[in-house]
């Protein structure tokens, strides 16, 4: 019971979440629901990693992995670019409280706490990106290799 | 002459997928590969709010167009469509005249939510993002009022008004942070930071800061430094807007 609570239902709400924003992005047809999925499959992973490694950044990188290749993975059944899937899967963990937070610190004079949160907002970020980055690139390369030596067989 | 309705035509194909929220190296890459497809040795280069193509005629006449990208959202399913027939013009390469009926026609008869599914749109994923951030059934409840009221304000007033990105978002973010507090006064809300950063999300420049990291691992260092000022600039008029409305509340 416990578990369903940390787990699933953030999980649940961050996919209705990223549903909601599939309609501001103009998503239509079940793309939307597949970035729906993308973002709970994000959030999961994330927490799972937060539970086992402990810390933010690396459950973050690990997380954009597992939303890169399945959004690649996607994108190539769907025959459709990757970004609408990428941009709204990641959603979840964005770092939008993070650099809301770093600028609330800036307006209140707090200058120690607002160069300390808006760099790890920046790692989250970066995190984000690498991991995204890094899953896109090797799927891509291995991807049409291995659809080739299907067909050979 | 062809060579000009060539370049027109990789322009409004760049410009499209540019005003569509597309990334600079797709951009580049797509008007590269169709007039490449055309026979000839394009140079495109591209920022977020400027597109240069560039071309030489076998007559060795260098011409350019330059096309200036207007502020623009994100359009996924316009994104869709300009790839696929990006796709499409490269593989068949029709007459010039037919391709450049069929990239005139992206932008019209597209398929796009109405308003009030947008508006909608903007209700759910408040509600849920309070929701996400450990907001009670309530919290969520009352995020959903503030997302109606962010939406009514991005999608209708500010918009007519022709206010510039920094104030929209300013006052958009003031609305916002002002009915959280009045619905944790009157009752309704309990939390209200899972109120307020539910439903800044729908505002807030996390993911233009994502998309701008991603930019600067993809090589396009302009691109990524310019989105990331743009989200910094962003995340500074929230703020803003939000130490504005406590300044009321109190």
């Amino acid at each position: 019971m416990e578990l369903i609570q940390e787990l699933f239902l953030p999980c649940l709400w961050g996919m209705i979440a990223c549903i909601g924003f599939g309609l501001v992005f103009n998503i239509q047809g079940a793309g939307i629901l597949i970035c729906g999925l993308g973002g709970a499959l994000g959030w999961f992973i994330y927490l799972v990693a937060q539970r086992l490694l402990g810390g933010d950044i690396l459950p973050a990188f690990l997380a954009a992995v597992g939303i890169a290749i399945y959004s690649e993975v996607m994108a190539r059944i769907r025959r459709c670019p990757v970004t609408g899937y990428l941009q709204v899967a990641l959603l979840p963990l964005v770092p939008g409280a993070g650099i809301y937070n770093a600028m609330r610190y800036c307006v209140a004079g707090e200058t120690n706490q607002f160069i300390s949160t808006l760099l790890h907002t920046f790692g989250m970020a970066a995190s984000l990106a690498v991991g995204a980055m890094l899953a896109s690139t090797v799927l891509r390369t291995l991807l049409p290799r291995l659809s080739r030596e299907k067909k050979k067989h | 002459m062809e060579y000009d309705d060539l370049l027109n035509m990789g322009t409004e194909l760049g410009y499209q997928l540019m005003f569509s929220g597309a990334e600079i190296y797709r951009v580049e890459e797509s008007v590269f590969r169709l007039l490449t497809a055309y026979g000839l040795q394009p140079q495109v280069f591209a920022i977020p709010n400027c597109l240069i193509v560039s071309l030489n005629t076998p007559q060795g006449h260098p011409i350019t167009r330059m096309r200036r990208i207007p502020t623009h959202g994100t359009d996924i399913e316009l994104l869709e469509r300009c790839n696929d027939l990006c796709r499409r013009l490269c593989r068949e390469v029709p007459p010039v005249e037919q391709a450049k009926e069929l990239i005139d026609g992206l932008s019209k008869n597209k398929r796009q939510y109405s308003t009030r599914v947008l508006l909608f749109g903007y209700v759910v994923a408040a509600a849920f993002f309070a929701a996400f951030f450990n907001g009670s059934l309530l919290d969520g409840v009352s995020a959903g009022i503030c997302g109606l009221g962010v939406g009514v304000w991005m999608l209708y007033l500010g918009g007519k008004l022709g206010f510039n990105g920094f104030f929209q978002t300013l006052i958009g973010a003031a609305i916002a942070s002002l009915l959280a507090l009045v619905l944790t006064k009157v009752g309704v809300g309990q939390n209200v930071d899972a109120i307020t950063i539910g439903t800044l999300m729908v505002l807030v420049p996390g993911m233009a800061l994502t998309n701008a990291m991603r930019e600067i691992m993809a090589g396009d260092i302009i691109s990524g430094v310019n989105r990331t000022a743009e989200a910094i600039l962003t995340a500074a008029a929230i703020s803003l807007g939000v130490v504005i409305s406590l300044a009321i509340g109190m």
